[in-house]
């Protein structure tokens, strides 16, 4: 590696640098990409049909494995080990999840690939709160386009034309899997109200698409995919990327700062290797950090020189700043209606295969919240969990065949209803150096604050007022102490898994850290190519479009390339 | 239903034989009861084992839970009759024991994560009040104690009762022969998903009517 000359660095294998290294090799760019986290191999570690009881406790949860024993992530969840991150005194909660492996948060999202909409690249335009990006939602959608034919995403049906839900053109999308009996049944009511639902777009190969295994019908995509037929950044970005021959991986490299030259450029980075505790540098024409944008925020932080005695590009102050995440909660219900129907497999593509995108745009005003939410719905006869018991009421004591009739009859009565919405980027919410904790290898880390705004809390109040009412009109029984105060049903800050906006892009340097590819304003040879470039928290779930993005600021990236102006 | 009573017949371990012997180099000497199968015994010797499997285990074929096991014989027996009372066998479907529940609710009250741990007492609390009236006891003396259970107005009892049960079922629910029981038909491969059948439409179209949808 010591003798290689890169034209690139990018830190990061996820969603941002898993794209951008997809596009860089193709254009012939030479590049070294450092991931923290170990190698990972999806088609090897997958643990496709295995069975909760062959998994410790039954797969549930715990502080080692906190989404469950499958769950593909490694090292990592809300706590990395050894590598802390703090929240500020008298801040609302903040959580942060991490993982360690190649491909990063890919290999477990959620599959949910929507794109945002031409009101939310405009949001202060329209009603004159947060920021309006640099780019409109025509300047991404070629890229969108792209983005989904290369994924693999389903979803395809006739143009609806909702306002800010985009249909993606004829040929983007693969055919959407059917809804399923829950699905059917959940969609009646909010027809009733007035509401639209649509097919998801899932980042699942549904049907048949050249190089691409499709979709087995079966197991969790949170698990990963042993066939690639769900959209992991190891299974669909870099083994193309790696077959160009101009890409080298160094995994267990844990970057922490840009490296600049006399003259002001980024000339690599240093990083530790987490395994040997050694520090290396290394260097290349120009650097890309896609390393989420928590971890890309902290590298800007921790890259302290006399030129930027508060860390790179953040000469105004804002690195760090404009953190965002989604508003999140959820309710259940328990149906009658659903109770005995007859066997029928529900694991379907892993993504829900129909949702609700936000309905209110144009009553806004009236509802009292600024911003709209999409609803995520889950139900279904799948794979039973330890929390079998939780069908039954909290006070059933039944046994023997009685208890058998009854779990019988009501498996796959339950429905989830969990709101998605946009949040307001606010001055409470940003993140900085701990001025005082380090990790393992005496990095600064991270200090978080947080505050939901009444937007967002107002937003939140009133998806349990609609899940509830939802459940209400299906004859269901909601589960028990619904939470109806927004401010205490919301959900943490960074909960949803969608932190975004730490260097955000906008027109010039005194309103944001990068252009609108993402190249820095202070370091010209410096890219930004994760979802700390958002501007804004649209209702639709980020990693499509960080992939989308990452795709064009490469292309800039690649065309400044072949030009010499690196 | 069984034919014998778990009481007279003694509980025996469904763990298989690979991890019967790796779980024996742990615990010290247990008794060889059979192709596959160890009969519970004291254990003896070797440090207790209390770390959790990891950030990073293997998950494709996961290693058994490496943490020691803390019930004794007469526990075992106990979660055996309760878990039998809860879910014996039925038809086709095999009683809790059969399918190890026991087993796995020693693992479960042994691990060292929190949740685990706060069920611990519980659950072994609960096991050992309860021993006293269902091990070597007459059949009519165990059916009223195992009977009175669910309707207990004592606080430590029904949260023991709850907290059991709810184990019990899910880890009955999460096997093959739970799969069965209850009507779980997936977890297989498809060539495409077909959604759900005419059948299965008809009665959600009268349901839905019913509810004036």
């Amino acid at each position: 590696m010591a003798t290689e000359t890169y034209d690139v660095i990018i830190v990061g294998s996820g969603a941002g640098g898993g794209m951008s290294a997809y596009h860089l090799t193709k254009a012939g760019l030479k590049v070294l990409m450092l991931e923290a986290g170990r190698n990972y191999d999806p088609r090897v570690e997958t643990p496709m049909f295995n069975t909760n009881a062959e998994a410790p406790l039954r797969g549930v949860g715990t502080p080692d494995k906190p989404f469950g024993f499958y769950d593909a992530t490694v090292d990592g969840g809300w706590e990395v080990p050894n590598e802390p991150y703090t929240v500020a005194e008298g801040s609302e909660p903040f959580i942060w999840w991490r993982p360690r492996m190649l491909g990063g948060r890919t290999n477990h999202w959620g599959r949910i690939a929507l794109r945002f909409g031409p009101l939310d690249f405009k949001p202060r335009s329209r009603d004159g709160l947060g920021y309006d990006w640099p780019i409109t939602y025509d300047d991404l959608a070629p890229w969108y386009d792209k983005t989904e034919k290369l994924v693999g995403v389903s979803g395809a049906y006739p143009p609806q034309n909702l306002l800010n839900t985009p249909d993606s053109p004829p040929g983007c999308l693969m055919e959407a899997a059917p809804p399923r009996a829950f699905e059917i049944f959940y969609a009646r009511a909010f027809k009733a109200m007035g509401i639209p639902v649509i097919p998801m777009h899932g980042a699942v190969v549904s049907g048949q698409m050249e190089g691409r295994n499709t979709c087995l019908f079966a197991t969790p995509c949170g698990r990963g995919c042993a066939i690639g037929a769900n959209f992991q950044s190891t299974t669909v970005l870099l083994p193309p990327a790696m077959a160009t021959g101009n890409l080298t991986i160094r995994t267990n490299a844990l970057v922490y700062q840009v490296d600049l030259d006399k003259a002001g450029k980024a000339r690599g980075v240093s990083f530790v290797d987490r395994k040997t505790g050694e520090h290396h540098s290394v260097t290349a024409k120009s650097v890309v950090l896609a390393a989420g944008s928590g971890e890309t925020a902290r590298i800007l932080l921790n890259s302290k020189s006399p030129k930027f005695p508060d860390g790179l590009c953040n000469t105004h102050g804002m690195v760090g700043r404009y953190l965002m995440d989604s508003v999140g909660l959820g309710v259940s219900g328990q149906f009658p209606a659903l109770e005995g129907l007859p066997p029928t497999n529900d694991d379907g593509q892993g993504t829900q295969h129909t949702y609700v995108p936000w309905w209110g745009y144009e009553k806004q005003k009236e509802l009292g919240f600024p911003r709209g939410y999409h609803i995520e719905i889950g139900g279904g006869r799948h794979m039973p969990s330890m929390g079998m018991a939780g069908l039954l009421p909290d006070d059933e004591t039944s046994v023997g065949d009685d208890l058998r009739a009854k779990l019988r009859n009501r498996f796959g009565s339950t429905i989830g209803f969990d709101g998605r919405g946009e949040m307001i980027p606010n001055d409470d919410c940003y993140c900085e150096l701990d001025p005082t904790t380090k990790d393992k290898w005496g990095i600064p880390v991270l200090r978080f604050h947080w505050k939901w705004g009444e937007s967002e809390t107002n937003q939140a109040a009133h998806m349990v007022k609609t899940f509830l009412e939802v459940i209400d009109r299906l004859g269901g029984k909601p589960e028990p102490h619904v939470e109806t105060d927004g401010r205490k049903a919301i959900s943490k800050g960074g909960e949803m898994i969608h932190e975004i906006g730490t260097a955000r892009m906008g027109h010039n340097d005194t309103d944001s850290v990068v252009n609108q590819y993402g190249q820095s304003w202070a370091v010209p040879n410096l890219f930004v190519m994760d979802g700390a470039v958002m501007v804004s928290s649209p209702d639709k779930n980020p990693t499509l479009s960080i992939i989308a993005l990452a795709w064009r600021s490469a292309d800039n990236l690649a065309t400044l390339a072949k030009q010499g102006a690196l | 239903m069984s034919s014998t009573p778990p009481q007279d017949e003694p509980y025996v371990s469904k763990i298989d034989r690979r991890s019967a012997i790796a779980w024996m180099g742990v615990v010290g000497a247990a008794l060889a009861g059979g192709a596959g199968v160890i009969v519970y015994g004291e254990r003896m010797g070797g440090e207790r084992v209390t770390r959790g499997y990891g950030t990073d285990p293997k998950l494709v074929k996961p290693e058994k839970a490496p943490w020691s096991r803390i019930m004794v014989p007469a526990q075992l027996q106990t979660a055996a009759i309760l878990a039998d009372f809860i879910l014996p066998a039925s038809g086709a479907a095999p009683s809790a024991s059969s399918l190890g529940i026991p087993d796995f609710i020693d693992e479960w009250v042994s691990a060292p994560y929190p949740s685990q741990v706060k069920d611990r007492p519980v659950i072994m609390n609960g096991l050992n009040a309860l021993s006293v009236h269902v091990l070597k006891t007459s059949a009519a003396d165990r059916a009223k104690a195992l009977a009175a259970l669910p309707a207990s107005a004592d606080p430590a009892t029904k949260a023991f009762w709850k907290k059991f049960r709810h184990l019990t079922i899910g880890a009955y629910y999460t096997t093959p022969e739970g799969f069965k029981d209850v009507g779980y038909i997936g977890n297989v491969a498809r060539t495409a998903d077909p959604g759900p059948s005419a059948e299965v439409k008809a009665v959600l179209e009268r349901e839905l009517q019913k509810l004036g949808l």
